[in-house]
């Protein structure tokens, strides 16, 4: 399909048309909605999961709901949003299914999982550390710098996890 | 002035002509604006909505929490408007003999009267039904939920 794979993706695209040709990939390539269906869902699960994931963040950085405590909006918030990533995971993991070779070649995708990794060790960072903290805990209203950090590194990193997702049909190759 | 006419007015406006004419990066940048808009609307329309239904929150007074929710969706809504008109200026052909945009129009005009008509009589309600509530949140999600799929449809069809 492609004329042009860099040497150094030769042995992960070779992976890639593999995973494509599979009954699944091409199930779902071939289903005239499915495809878009799933991009669909993707999308409303990213709405969800990334949407109170901001408003969390935004209430780290003290700018949103000032009246609850952290620790409550946290706890209340965080199983819708790790159902919402849970959505987005699979979902994401089907349409890479049907159009992995696809992917593979864009530069735009490798950087996307990147910050992906990035954003989901900020979240396990704060997660473990930050949010056990006496600091954390003892002030439920304000929060100490390194709280807010992590919330404002958080809404930077998905934004731009959003960003390169967009960005993947329009950077189709590395030349 | 006909229907042709008025979309090379349009077209060929100054500011459609300044996002057309530009590098194709700001017309990601616009939909990643775009994007970001409605993030944080449907953010904002799903804390309420759970809370509407008791299932987040549920100590939180409501009418506080509608207070900030709707300057989300005031962000956010702005936000997705202002980035969809120009996207829209700048190719409006493309888009309004594609279904799937059309069909999102609708919803969108449906999910706004559905917000103002009947979801923010029920935030600002005194105890407002079960049902009416239900209903409230049910159109809300679906409406909405129904424009950000519509909208993904309309580069497929």
């Amino acid at each position: 399909m492609n004329d042009q794979v860099p040497a150094f993706l030769a042995g992960i695209y070779a992976w890639a048309q593999t995973v494509e040709l599979s009954p699944v990939g091409v199930a779902i390539a071939e289903s005239r909605y499915a495809f878009a269906v799933i991009e669909g869902v993707h999308l409303i699960g990213l709405a969800v999961a990334v949407g109170l994931l901001f408003i969390v963040d935004l209430r780290l950085l003290g700018v949103v709901l000032r009246g609850v405590p952290v620790s409550k909006v946290l706890r209340q918030l965080r199983p819708w949003i790790i159902a919402g990533f849970a959505v987005i995971f699979i979902t994401g993991v089907l349409l890479f299914w049907s159009s992995a070779a696809r992917l593979v070649l864009s530069p735009a995708f490798p950087i996307k999982l990147f910050l992906i990794l990035l954003a989901g060790l900020n979240a396990l960072y704060f997660e473990l550390v930050i949010g056990r903290s006496e600091a954390v805990r003892q002030r439920p209203w304000s929060l100490p710098l390194n709280a807010r950090i992590a919330g404002l590194a958080s809404l930077s990193l998905w934004s731009l996890v959003i960003v390169f997702g967009r960005l993947i049909p329009y950077l189709p190759s590395w030349y | 002035m006909n229907a042709n006419k008025l979309l090379d007015a349009i077209e060929d406006s100054a500011l459609a002509q300044l996002v057309s004419k530009s590098d194709h990066l700001v017309g990601a940048g616009l939909q990643v604006a775009h994007i970001l808009g409605f993030i944080l609307l449907l953010g904002s329309l799903v804390l309420v909505n759970l809370r509407l239904l008791g299932w987040i929150l549920p100590e939180e007074p409501l009418t506080k929490l509608s207070r900030e929710a709707a300057r989300l969706f005031t962000l956010g809504l702005t936000l997705a408007v202002v980035s969809g008109l120009l996207i829209f200026i700048a190719t409006p052909r493309l888009y309004v003999v594609n279904w799937a945009f059309g069909l999102k129009a609708v919803l969108f005009a449906a999910a706004l009267l559905i917000h103002f008509l009947l979801l923010r009589r029920v935030l600002k309600g005194d105890r407002p039904s079960r049902w009416l509530t239900r209903t409230a949140v049910g159109l809300s999600l679906t409406l909405w939920f129904g424009v950000s799929l519509a909208g993904r449809m309309i580069g497929f069809v």
